[in-house]
């Protein structure tokens, strides 16, 4: 029968490959394939060619090249600390794994498994079988993607296949665990131990185990600086000695077994810790199979589950279990009449974060002025606050740059409706200037927010910056928040064009666990959007500059600022204004179904 | 109501309709029929004017909907065999968005009797994912029916209706064609319209094989014989295949 589950994986496996190859032939695949496939070369296989230290071709001297290799290289002594900080670590994800269920014992089985498999004439324990064995190869693959990130600290020493085996078995351990945890739990749970007990149980444990441990570490061992600074090697010095201490050191002997294939610093290491993990994976294994119960129910609910989930998400929908279960108020009431557009702007808000509203954008404004000003009359006020503006300002740019990614409740989300949103009786540039109100209102309402924080705290701290005066600054920050919303706007115009003129590639930007092809896609998508912003922004900063160079000397510097504001608005309205309309001839012309068609 | 002259409808290489020419006049409903990929559904939706023709021209209650889409569209209604509702808006938020989109005044006056003719006022504040696809499906009808279009084009209507939701499904298409409705309506329930549809058009790779009353088409597809169903006349017209 196992036989027979295992044809299964490994045909899906084999078809999966073979669609993955086909498929590029159509260029959206095979471009982006390209492009995903060199940025995995050069950042991640190349450096597994090239042993640790400067590259083949850098000619070095000898001495150089050993001090090199000594700082790049942990010295052994720190294998104990890394040693405590891989089973720590594991500890956490396994406390996590006895705490926080609160669901009935369930292996994760897809729908189309528990529809064919589940009536089938398979035993429970070959099901569990079939899922062990998935979830290895599951694993694997995690275990190559995670070694190809950690093959980069060449401090830990090891090689890529220890790192990649070491990653295995640690995934491995893991899953095993969560399945036999859950199996014991749902048990536990039958026995009539309730979930607030079992927890204070499983806490109060672990908590014991670390306070007999404080308690027996030796007297002359100082304890871990903290406050003022780090003083590392101490630290890890008093963090080793925790953990060997009992009884903490028998409570974390299986994690510090588990992680010692991946710490292993060479290949002889490695092999002399491979027999007491391979030992604890084959206990793991045994638990599992041993205390499995009937988990057929929760599976096929966790199946339904993950199935809704997955189908919402593929369709550009959110997770329907945790959304859109209640309904909520409008953010502003609707009237029968008027601009068209105010309703997508209606609609689009409800289907977001509840906290869009003017109430809560002008209490987060009066409590970010407030603790501005505050912070500024401390006595190392002007630092701190300069900080905390500089931070602010760092963040507005980062909301222009990367907030349309995140803020899609505009065609992006409603690409799904297009049919029904082309019966509308509207022309398509005020469907789609619509559609763009809502992440403009969004993104404009945190900008305008981190703007106010740099206005509030930033000021001249030496470094010559005493021109920045007080009035240039709300000059500034008053242009900026005026010129924001076009900005914003225009920022989002670019993968709303992206997703009307390529709607085939932005689908498929939505694949889950792409591989190499979709990663290529969206750095392309991503450099297109750059791009398309530095054309786009680049005639309305150049008037600007020229307004403020041409009237400085006029009108002074503050009033320049404004009048620079004013140009710069003007252009990057006028070009918000033509791509709107742009938009909207492509999208009256858009037919998806040919657009998508394979 | 409806004038179709030389429809055709591309994608690419392949061509889903050739050269569809027909009318619908006031009253009457039209049924589309056809074998799996004849091209009833490139049809419907090159009618509502959700993918633009490649060539040919439609009329919509007398606006052209290449030169005039936005006349046009004030006076039609799609209904899609899935309904395509927004997750995160109630029964009662779509009303009012789809009142605002089209411009009709005192919405409520006119969403209440609609509401209560589908069986769903009692749902008015709950979201999609709380309505079961019944109900969704007559949530999309209301949503439709808000703005009193002329013209109304049906893809599979009946689809995920309980048996008397399709029995009210019919009443409604037949009180509304009588109010003077213009009805387009695709199904592979023949059944269904020769209950419902005063006029057949039958379709196949893309090409009308037939259209008439349902007297015309069977009285040319009977072959002499006398009381020919729909299914016969069907099976006949397109030789009973696919392709």
């Amino acid at each position: 029968m196992l036989s027979a589950l295992l044809y299964l994986r490994a045909t899906s496996f084999r078809n999966w490959v073979v669609a993955r190859v086909r498929r590029l032939r159509q260029p959206k695949y095979l471009l982006g394939a390209i492009v995903g496939g060199a940025y995995f070369y050069f950042f991640f296989f190349r450096s597994l060619a090239t042993p640790p230290g400067p590259r083949a071709g850098t000619a070095l001297p000898d001495a150089a090249r050993e001090a090199m290799e000594a700082a790049v290289t942990l010295p052994a002594d720190w294998l104990p600390a890394t040693t405590a900080f891989g089973s720590l670590a594991l500890l956490i994800f396994t406390t996590f794994m006895w705490v926080v269920p609160t669901q009935r014992a369930a292996l994760g089985f897809s729908e189309a498994e528990i529809a064919f498999l589940f009536p089938a004439p398979v035993k429970r324990r070959s099901l569990v079988h079939f899922r062990l064995i998935s979830a290895q190869l599951r694993s694997l693959v995690g275990a190559g993607v995670m070694m190809l990130f950690s093959q980069r600290w060449s401090a830990l020493g090891g090689n890529a296949l220890t790192h990649a085996f070491g990653w295995w078995f640690i995934f491995s351990a893991l899953n095993l665990h969560f399945s036999g945890a859950s199996f014991t739990l749902t048990r536990l749970t039958d026995l009539g131990l309730q979930a607030w007990r079992r927890r204070i149980l499983v806490l109060g444990m672990i908590a014991s185990v670390f306070i007999a441990a404080l308690l027996r570490l030796p007297a002359e061992l100082p304890s871990p600086p903290l406050g003022t600074g780090i003083d590392l090697p101490a630290a890890s010095e008093w963090l080793v000695a925790l953990t060997t201490t009992a009884p903490l050191s028998w409570l974390l002997a299986p994690f510090r077994i588990v992680v010692a294939p991946f710490l292993a610093v060479d290949t002889r290491a490695f092999f002399i810790a491979l027999g007491p993990t391979l030992a604890v994976l084959t206990l793991h294994y045994l638990w599992v199979v041993k205390s499995a119960v009937a988990f057929e129910d929760a599976a096929v609910d966790y199946a339904q589950k993950r199935g809704a989930r997955l189908a919402a998400w593929r369709t550009g929908g959110r997770r329907p279990d945790d959304a859109f279960t209640k309904a909520r108020a409008a953010p502003f009431p609707l009237a029968d009449a008027g601009r068209p557009e105010l309703a997508f702007l209606w609609k689009n808000l409800l289907s977001t974060w509840p906290y869009f509203t003017v109430r809560v954008w002008g209490l987060a404004a009066l409590v970010i002025a407030g603790a501005g000003i505050w912070l500024r009359r401390q006595p190392e006020g002007p630092l701190l606050a300069s900080t905390v503006g500089g931070v602010a300002l760092i963040f507005s740019a980062y909301v222009v740059i990367v907030g349309p990614q995140f803020a899609r409740q505009d065609i992006r989300s409603d690409l799904t409706h297009a049919d029904l949103l082309k019966t509308y009786p509207l022309p398509g540039w005020q469907i789609v200037l619509g559609e763009l109100l809502a992440p403009t209102v969004i993104l404009t309402g945190v900008l305008w927010l981190t703007l106010l924080t740099a206005v509030v705290t930033l000021q001249p701290v030496g470094l010559g910056l005493s021109w920045l005066t007080p009035s240039l600054r709300l000059a500034a920050g008053l242009g900026l928040a005026c010129v924001a919303p076009v900005m914003v706007a225009l920022q989002l115009l670019v993968p709303n064009a992206a997703a009307l003129f390529f709607p085939g590639w932005f689908q498929m930007s939505r694949t889950r666990g792409g591989g190499p092809e979709v990663i290529g896609q969206r750095m392309i998508f991503f450099f297109a959007q750059v791009l398309t912003m530095l054309c786009a922004l680049l005639p309305a900063f150049l008037v600007g500059g020229a307004v403020i160079l041409m009237l400085h000397w006029i009108i002074g510097l503050t009033a320049a600022v404004v009048c620079a504001s004013l140009a710069v608005w003007v252009v990057l309205a006028g070009e918000v204004w033509a791509g709107v309309h742009w938009l909207g001839t492509r999208f009256e012309s858009l037919d998806l179904s040919a657009d998508l068609r394979p | 109501m409806i004038e179709v002259s030389d429809l055709s409808k591309r994608y690419g290489s392949f061509t889903a309709v050739k050269q569809l020419s027909f009318a619908v006049r006031a009253g009457e409903v039209l049924g589309l029929v056809g074998p799996n990929g004849a091209g009833k559904t490139s049809t419907q939706r090159c009618l509502a004017g959700i993918i633009p023709v490649s060539s040919g021209s439609v009329r919509i209650a007398g606006h052209a909907l290449a030169e005039d889409p936005i006349a046009a569209k004030r006076a039609l209604a799609f209904f899609p065999d899935e309904p395509r509702l927004f997750d995160y808006l109630t029964v009662r938020q779509h009303l009012n968005f789809v009142a605002r989109i089209y411009g009709v005044r005192d919405h409520e006056a006119i969403a209440r009797p609609l509401l209560e003719e589908f069986e769903i006022a009692d749902k008015a504040d709950q979201l999609p994912g709380e309505l079961s696809r019944g109900m969704k499906q007559k949530l999309a009808i209301a949503c439709g029916l808000l703005h009193g279009p002329q013209v109304m084009f049906f893809d599979e209507p009946l689809t995920g209706l309980d048996p008397l939701g399709i029995r009210r499904m019919k009443d409604s298409i037949v009180q509304r064609a009588r109010a003077g409705a213009t009805i387009v309506l695709s199904s592979h329930l023949l059944h269904l319209l020769e209950e419902v549809c005063t006029h057949v058009l039958i379709l196949k790779q893309g090409v009308k094989i037939a259209d008439g009353t349902l007297a015309e088409v069977a009285a040319r597809f009977s072959q002499g014989e006398t009381d020919v169903s729909l299914e016969e006349v069907f099976i006949r017209a397109t030789g009973g295949t696919e392709s």
